[in-house]
C-alpha cells in the first residue's frame, strides 16, 4: 500500500514542476498526431530512449554518486538477447525482453562486486574497460554475429506485430516507448523515497557515516547497479526490435556509455527530472547538429567537441547541473 | 555482565602504534568521558569499537557477543551508533532526510522512518531547521544533528566524539543538556570523547584518560583532576615536578 502511494505521490515538488511536467506529457502524448518529418519522430524516439538510459544510470550514477562510464555494455546484451533469440528462435520481444534483463542484472552482479572496491575516478575507469570489453568479444562472437552484428529482417513478419514489436510506422514504437517512460518515471519516484535510496545519498555524502548508520554499502551498490542495468537493458532489447540491424560499434561503444552519463549530469544527476531534461537538450541537439552541421558543412564530430564543452562548463559550475541550477535559485528565494 | 567490554584492544597503523593494550567495560546506563592530548588515541578506539578499524589485538564484547571481526554497519545494527567529529554534509540530503537515514536502518517503511525522524528532531529541537542542508546550518546545529541522526537508529549505546568542539559557552550549556536528555530520558549508555572539560567533568560518571594510545587513569571525575599522571599529559612532566607540593 506504501509502495503504491509513494510510487505516485509526487507532492513534494512545487506545484510550477507538477504543471511543467504534465505539460511535456501531454506534448509527448499528442506529438505524433501533430504534423511531424520522420526525422522529427526518429529523435522524439531517442529522447525517449535516452531519457530511460539516463533514469537508469542516475540511480546509480545520481543518487548514488557512482559515475558509471561502461553502461553501453548493458544496452549491448539487452540488445543482442532480443536479436539473437528473435532471429533463431523466433522468440517475442516480451519474453526475451526480461530474459536480456536476467542476463544483464547477472553479469552485473558478476562485474559489480569487484568494482566496487574501487572508489571515484577508478571506479569509472573500470567500467569503461569491462565495457569495452565486452564489446570486443561481441565482435568475435561468432554465434551472435561478430563483428557485422545480427540483422532483424522485416520481411518474415507481419507489422504491425506486437508480440515482437515489428512495426512500420515509428509512431507504433514511440507509444510503446512512452508507455516505458512513464513507467521508469513512476519508478524512480518510488525508488528515490525508498530505504535503498536514502541509504545510496547517504553512501554519497560520507561512506563511513553510512556504514555507521547500518548500511551494507558494498551490497547497496550493487543492488542499485542492477537496477540501473535492468533500465537500460529493457531499453537495449527495444532498440534491437527498433532499429533492427545492431552491431557491436553502435550499440556498446564508449560514446554511448558516456552520452548516458553525460545527459544525466547536463540535466541534474541525483534529481527526478534531471535526466529527461538532459535528454531533452542533448539529443535534439545532437541530431540536428549532426544533420546541418555534419551534412551542410562538413564539420563531422562537432557534436563531440560540443559534449566536450558541456562536461567542462557541468563540472567547473554546477556540478549537479541544469536543476541544481534551479533549486539552488529556490533555496535563495525561500529565504 | 557489562554492556560493553573491552579487552587488551591494540591498533597499529605500520609502524605506528595508536592504540596500546587497552582495557576497559561499561555497564549499562553509564555515561563515560573519555579524554586526552591530541593524538591521544581517542578516535581511533572509537573507530574501534564502531568496527570502521580492524583492530590489531585483542577483543570487544558488546552485550556479551564478540563483535572484534563484525563490519561497520554490522555494529550499529546491534544497536551501537556513533556520530562523527568532522560532519562532511557535501550531499543534497536536508537535515530531516538525514535522520531518516538512520530511521531506516529499524524499519522499511518510510512513512514510519518519517515520523520517527519527526519525534527525534523535537527532541533535539531542530524541528525548525528540518528542511535546511546540513551544510547551511551553524556548528552547533550541525552537532545536534550528527546526534538526531545516529539516534535514528535507536542505538543501545552512542558513542559521540566531540559534539562540543567549536561551540560557545551558551551552546555547550545546551548540547549538555541535550547529551543529560539522551542519557536519562532514552536510557541510552553514552561514551563520549571531548576536550571541552567543563562539559565532561560536569556529565560524566567516570572519566577514562588516553595518552599516546595508552589509558593512563580511570575513575570519577573529581579524582581524575587530582590525578599526576593526568596532570602530565595534559601540561607536561616540569609542571608536576614544579607545582608536586601544592597537588596534594
Amino acid at each position: 500500500m506504501e509502495t503504491v502511494k509513494n510510487t505516485l505521490d509526487f507532492s513534494d515538488f512545487p506545484r510550477i514542476d507538477l504543471v511543467a511536467a504534465g505539460a511535456v506529457l501531454v506534448f509527448l502524448l499528442i506529438f505524433p498526431l501533430l504534423s511531424h518529418s520522420s526525422f522529427a519522430m526518429a529523435t522524439m524516439i531517442q529522447f525517449l530512449m535516452f531519457s530511460l538510459y539516463g533514469m537508469g544510470w542516475n540511480t546509480i550514477g545520481g543518487y548514488g554518486g557512482q559515475v558509471d562510464l561502461g553502461k553501453a555494455q548493458y544496452v549491448g546484451i539487452g540488445a543482442y538477447t532480443t536479436a539473437v533469440m528473435l532471429i533463431r528462435w523466433d522468440i517475442p520481444f516480451w519474453v526475451s525482453m526480461p530474459i536480456g534483463v536476467c542476463f544483464s542484472v547477472a553479469w552485473s552482479f558478476i562485474i559489480g562486486y569487484p568494482l566496487f572496491r574501487l572508489k571515484g575516478h577508478y571506479f569509472a575507469i573500470a567500467t569503461i574497460a569491462t565495457s569495452l570489453v565486452l564489446k570486443d568479444l561481441f565482435e568475435v562472437w561468432n554465434f551472435v554475429g561478430a563483428a557485422r552484428g545480427l540483422e532483424i529482417s522485416p520481411i518474415k513478419y507481419r507489422p504491425p506485430d506486437f508480440l515482437r514489436l515489428i512495426f512500420k510506422e515509428d509512431i507504433y514504437y514511440y507509444y510503446i516507448l512512452l508507455v516505458f517512460f512513464v513507467v521508469g518515471i513512476l519508478y524512480i519516484n518510488w525508488f528515490r523515497k525508498s530505504r535503498l535510496g536514502f541509504q545510496l545519498r547517504s553512501i554519497k555524502d560520507n561512506e563511513d557515516v553510512a556504514r555507521s548508520l547500518g548500511i551494507n554499502v558494498r551490497l547497496a551498490k550493487v543492488k542499485t547497479y542492477a537496477i540501473a542495468t535492468g533500465f537500460v537493458s529493457v531499453v537495449g532489447s527495444f532498440h534491437a526490435c527498433y532499429i533492427k540491424n545492431i552491431e557491436p560499434e553502435d550499440t556498446m561503444s564508449l560514446s554511448i556509455s558516456i552520452l548516458i552519463a553525460l545527459m544525466a549530469m547536463l540535466g541534474g544527476a541525483g534529481s527526478l527530472w534531471g535526466p529527461i531534461i538532459g535528454a531533452g537538450i542533448l539529443i535534439p541537439l545532437k541530431s540536428y547538429l549532426k544533420e546541418w552541421l555534419g551534412a551542410t558543412a562538413g564539420l563531422v564530430g562537432i557534436d563531440l567537441v560540443i559534449y566536450a564543452l558541456i562536461i567542462m562548463m557541468v563540472s567547473a559550475f554546477e556540478p549537479r547541473g541544469i536543476w541544481g541550477i534551479v533549486e539552488k535559485a529556490r533555496r535563495r528565494k525561500r529565504k | 555482565m557489562p554492556l560493553l567490554q573491552v579487552h587488551n584492544v591494540t591498533k597499529d597503523f605500520g609502524g605506528l602504534r595508536a592504540n596500546s593494550n587497552i582495557s576497559f567495560s561499561m555497564d549499562k546506563g553509564e555515561l563515560v568521558g573519555l579524554i586526552g592530548p591530541n593524538g591521544a588515541g581517542k578516535t581511533t578506539l572509537f573507530n574501534c569499537i564502531s568496527g570502521l578499524h580492524q583492530i590489531t589485538s585483542g577483543r570487544i564484547l558488546f552485550q556479551g557477543e564478540d563483535i572484534t571481526e563484525l563490519k561497520a554497519y554490522e555494529v550499529a545494527r546491534r544497536g551501537l551508533a556513533r556520530t562523527f567529529q568532522v560532519y562532511t554534509a557535501s550531499g543534497d540530503l536536508n537535515v530531516a532526510e538525514n535522520v531518516m537515514v538512520g530511521c531506516f536502518m529499524r524499519t522499511r517503511s518510510r512513512a514510519r522512518a518519517k515520523s520517527r525522524a519527526e519525534e527525534i528532531l523535537a527532541f533535539l529541537k531542530l524541528q525548525e531547521v528540518s528542511d535546511y542542508l546540513v551544510s547551511e546550518l551553524p556548528v552547533a546545529a550541525q552537532k545536534r544533528v550528527t546526534m538526531a541522526t545516529a539516534l535514528g537508529s535507536d542505538p543501545r549505546m552512542l558513542l559521540l566524539d566531540e559534539v562540543a568542539a567549536g561551540l560557545n559557552p551558551n551552546e555547550i550549556e545546551d548540547i549538555m543538556t541535550s547529551i543529560k536528555h539522551i542519557h536519562n530520558e532514552l536510557g541510552i549508555t553514552v561514551m563520549l570523547i571531548e576536550h571541552v572539560m567543563e562539559l565532561v567533568m560536569n556529565i560524566s560518571d567516570r572519566v577514562i584518560v588516553l595518552d599516546s594510545g595508552r589509558k593512563i587513569a580511570e575513575g570519577n571525575p573529581g579524582d581524575i583532576a587530582k590525578d599526576p599522571a593526568v596532570i602530565k599529559a595534559y601540561l607536561g612532566e616540569r609542571y608536576v615536578e614544579e607545582h608536586a607540593g601544592n597537588l596534594e
